[in-house]
């Protein structure tokens, strides 16, 4: 039990920490409003309730998303290597990776995983793209965001302009005077296979995860396969002046020893416009797009 | 006051809750082997995985010190013997609450420590893109101790006013979830998503915000994981605020328990 | 000057529906130094109480109470005392001897002082051999003669004790009537409750009876030893041989004496015959009751 004076110590006490506090806080309301690395809102709701619930495990929260989305997609390619036709969900795995990166826009995982599955296996580069701008606002010092970015822009999205620029960012950010090299070759159309198996070593050589890793090779095998063909297809057009109307013709004609083997289980054939493609779409599963 | 933080500090050392909490720091032994499995950020995703088993036991260490011990005293009939003894109650409570403070801090500093060292293995094993910034991780520690040590005083103040431990330990889990969320709400609630809102929805969630406390400013996990240099504002005012708004709660916290009936 | 002193002091406790308990009825009271004191009264009457409000435990709904002239609201008004909660429990995680350091150190005493003090109090209440376990693992009565030792090590000047002899065998109760002997030898001031007339009987100067918050009676002990004679047993003989034994109402004592002596009796032996205290207690607690009936 307090006596009055001591009590009245107390009160007084208590006033001036108040005072404090409504200064203090005021500060640090304002500070943390202009915080750099604040995430903006105008989610979808569901993230923002995972946001609520992780507290500050956030980055905890997303690295489990991502390591479930790398999982599933693990035992995805298993199933494809042993000749099961299993429908990928992707419109899930890019849901996830889009939750796991809104919890922590600096997952590098998502990124990553972002670009290798959704440019290639989804044929969503555009969508990929969104990904890599949104985390390129935040891991401000990678050149690998910009170097996917521009990738898909030449590659897929045949934007050179924009390609041109994201090359630039990556060749800024890393001080590598290959990446602007990179551009300019993309303007040339027999440079594109060349490009794509190079960019694919890059990422098959910086991935951890073996089923990535396969993933990726398997990908650069068969486009190894695609430039042995259109050097072939070249050598033909010199020689005959026109394009060969299938691959047998180059067989035929001595340019190629043996037809080449899709590694994804497809075959390959000779567009219209002289362009190498592939029955199997260059990917296991059936695409659900 | 010395001799009352020691006898606080000898409980929570021979306390048995607190030997099973610290079992699970042998979790951090598995950390460098979970981290690899990560593609692309091996000491990024240690760091992740340290930082929250230390934030997760400094959780638990903070409900289950913070809000049982005034409780506990008041229900095994402690006080009966203690508060007779020629001591103000309010050296007994600020005593009691040093201890645990004070033992909150060195777990945060050992498993700190240990933190420091997974992460130096997990680095080891495969070099991150950016040098870790060890003084970030270090800070970042520490203001997850501090933000604990607040949570403490405010299950003190619940303590105070509940004769039951139900009041202290969710009402403390609940001002940790609502200390996490008061920054994302307050933004949300003053962004142009949210026009639609009624202004009086929004008074209140400023008042909150305002009233509850900010954990949102003790997290420093970002820049401890990606290596982001903190600001001097980014650590001083959180500091400053810490330094305010705890003997704010301890002070209302004195004031109810020395009017408090040891019935 | 009193060394404790109750002014007017009622206690209301204020139940959750509005229930209340009257649990000490505007009492006043004062123990002066050196006094041996026995605060008597059935379970439920309101001692616990009263020594709560002279602790600081709890606050007093009206009144004041003093210990050496110092307000109960302060925390200096205890430096002078030494406590013995009823149904005491300490901390458990410590030993008997942490304990009783724990407590030496909150009144600021010297730690060799302490020491030197600390030993002679375990063995006196024979705790010597349990002094280095954990006070988890005391008996009951252990525990009670820890709470015993813990109001001694600091040499206070008041002890106030709420059932001291609970929880304890005949041995360890008589070992607390000689320890409150030792201190009244002292002169030391001993306020203790009881609900067992024979503990106020053996070492009390004054005994103070309550019942339902109110004080009925404060009274020496010898004084209320007087006032319970009801008579006398009178033993006489006459020559040849015959004994005889008669109860003698106090009144008649004079003329049976008178009488006696006229017939030839020799007087051997005058005993007084009194109630005992416990059936003092009762008779005053009986009296209180049927007033309120009757009111
Ligand atoms: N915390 C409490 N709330 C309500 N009533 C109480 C409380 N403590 C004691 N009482 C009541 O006050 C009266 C006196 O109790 P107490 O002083 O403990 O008696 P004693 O110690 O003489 O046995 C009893 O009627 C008891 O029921
Ligand atoms: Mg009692």
């Amino acid at each position: 039990m307090m006596p009055k004076a001591r009590e009245q110590k107390y009160y007084i006490t208590f006033l001036m920490l108040a005072a404090c506090y409504s200064l203090v806080v005021i500060a640090l309301a304002d500070y943390m409003r202009n915080k750099p690395f604040l995430e903006r809102l105008g989610y979808i709701p569901s993230v923002n309730t995972l946001k609520v619930f992780a507290a500050d495990h956030k980055q905890l929260l997303s690295a489990s998303l991502m390591l479930k989305v790398q999982i599933y997609f693990g035992g995805l390619i298993e199933k494809a290597e042993n000749k099961l036709q299993v429908p990928a969900d992707y419109p899930a795995m890019s849901r996830t990776i889009d939750a796991a990166l809104k919890l922590d826009p600096y997952n590098m995982d998502g990124y990553y995983f972002a670009q290798a599955i959704l440019a290639w296996d989804v044929g969503k580069p555009d969508l990929a793209n969104t990904f890599l701008e949104y985390g390129m606002k935040y891991r401000t010092w990678d050149w690998q965001l910009p170097f996917f970015a521009g990738f898909n822009y030449a590659y897929f999205l045949k934007d050179y302009g924009k390609a041109a620029r994201e090359y630039q960012r990556a060749a800024e950010l890393s001080g590598n005077e290959m990446f602007i090299n990179l551009a300019g070759r993309y303007m040339q159309r027999s440079g594109k296979t060349e490009m794509a198996i190079t960019y694919l070593g890059m990422m098959a050589k910086s991935a951890r995860q073996l089923s990535m890793k396969r993933t990726l090779l398997t990908r650069q095998t068969a486009f190894l396969q695609v430039l042995k063909i259109e050097k072939a297809r070249d050598t033909f057009f010199q020689h005959y002046a026109k394009l060969p109307t299938s691959l047998d013709d180059l067989v035929h004609a001595g340019y190629l020893p043996v037809l080449p083997r899709d590694p994804y289980g497809g075959t390959f054939f000779i567009k219209n416009d002289g362009s190498i493609d592939s029955t199997s779409g260059f990917a296991f599963a059936a695409v659900k797009k | 006051m010395a001799n009352l933080i020691s006898i606080n500090l000898l409980a929570i050392f021979r306390d048995k809750v607190f030997h099973g909490i610290l079992a699970i720091a042998v979790i951090f032994l598995l950390i460098p082997s979970i981290s690899s499995l990560s593609m692309r950020q091996v000491t990024e995703l240690s760091i992740t995985l340290s930082l929250s088993l230390l934030s997760v036991i400094l959780l638990l260490l903070s409900v289950s010190l913070g809000a049982t011990s005034l409780w506990k005293d008041i229900e095994r009939r402690y006080t009966y013997s203690v508060l007779s003894l020629p001591m103000e109650r309010s050296a007994y409570l600020i005593g009691k609450f040093i201890a645990i403070a004070l033992f909150l801090l060195l777990t945060a500093l050992v498993l700190g420590a240990v933190t420091c060292l997974v992460v130096w293995l997990s680095s080891g094993i495969y070099p991150p893109e950016r040098p870790i910034l060890w003084s970030a991780l270090i800070l970042c520690v520490i203001f997850s101790a501090l933000k604990y040590i607040v949570l403490i005083a405010y299950s003190f103040l619940f303590s105070t006013v509940s004769t039951s431990f139900f009041l202290p330990v969710f009402g403390t889990i609940s001002v940790f979830m609502a200390g996490n969320a008061t920054q994302q709400v307050y933004d949300y609630v003053h962004s142009p998503a949210a026009k639609a809102l009624s202004p009086l929805l929004k008074h209140a969630a400023s008042f909150f915000y305002y009233l509850l406390p900010n954990f949102s400013a003790f997290d420093l996990q970002i820049n401890a994981i990606y290596a982001i240099p903190l600001s001097l504002k980014g650590v001083a005012l959180p500091f400053i605020y810490f330094c305010i708004y705890t003997p704010l709660l301890i002070v209302v916290a004195a004031i109810i328990f020395a009017r408090r009936e040891m019935k | 000057m009193n060394v404790i002193e109750f002014t007017e002091i009622t206690k209301v406790f204020r139940g959750k529906k509005g229930f209340i308990v009257n649990a000490l009825k505007s009492m006043s009271l004062q123990v002066a130094k050196g006094e041996v004191f026995g605060f008597l009264g059935p379970n439920g009457a309101g001692k616990s109480t009263a020594i709560k409000i002279l602790l600081g435990l709890i606050r007093s709904t009206a009144g004041s109470a003093r210990i050496m002239g110092v307000d109960v609201n302060e925390c200096s008004a205890r430096l002078s005392v030494g406590y013995l909660p009823e149904n005491p429990s300490f901390y458990d995680f410590l030993t008997g001897e942490e304990y009783l350091r724990f407590v030496g150190r909150s009144f600021g005493m010297d730690p060799s002082l302490l020491n030197s003090a600390g030993d002679r109090i375990l063995r006196r209440l024979d705790l010597w051999e349990a002094r280095k376990r954990p006070i988890r693992g005391y008996s009951k009565g252990m525990v009670q003669r820890l709470g015993l030792a813990q109001t001694l090590i600091h040499d206070p000047a008041v002890y106030i004790l709420d059932e001291p002899m609970s929880g304890l065998d005949p041995i360890g109760r008589a070992l607390v009537k000689e320890i409150i002997r030792e201190l009244k030898e002292l002169g030391k001031t001993v306020f203790f409750s009881t609900h067992i007339t024979a503990d106020v009987e053996a070492v009390c100067d004054r005994v103070g009876v309550i019942n339902k918050g109110t004080l009925l009676t404060v009274d020496t002990v010898a004084s209320i030893l007087q006032r319970g004679v009801e008579g006398y047993v009178v033993q006489r003989f006459l020559p040849d041989g015959t004994t005889d034994r008669q109860l003698v109402p106090k009144s008649d004592l004079h003329t049976f004496i008178e009488q006696s002596i006229a017939s030839r009796w020799s007087i051997e032996r005058i005993e007084p015959k009194r109630k005992d205290i416990e059936a003092f207690f009762l008779d005053i607690v009986a009296v209180e009751q049927r007033h309120e009936t009757q009111g």
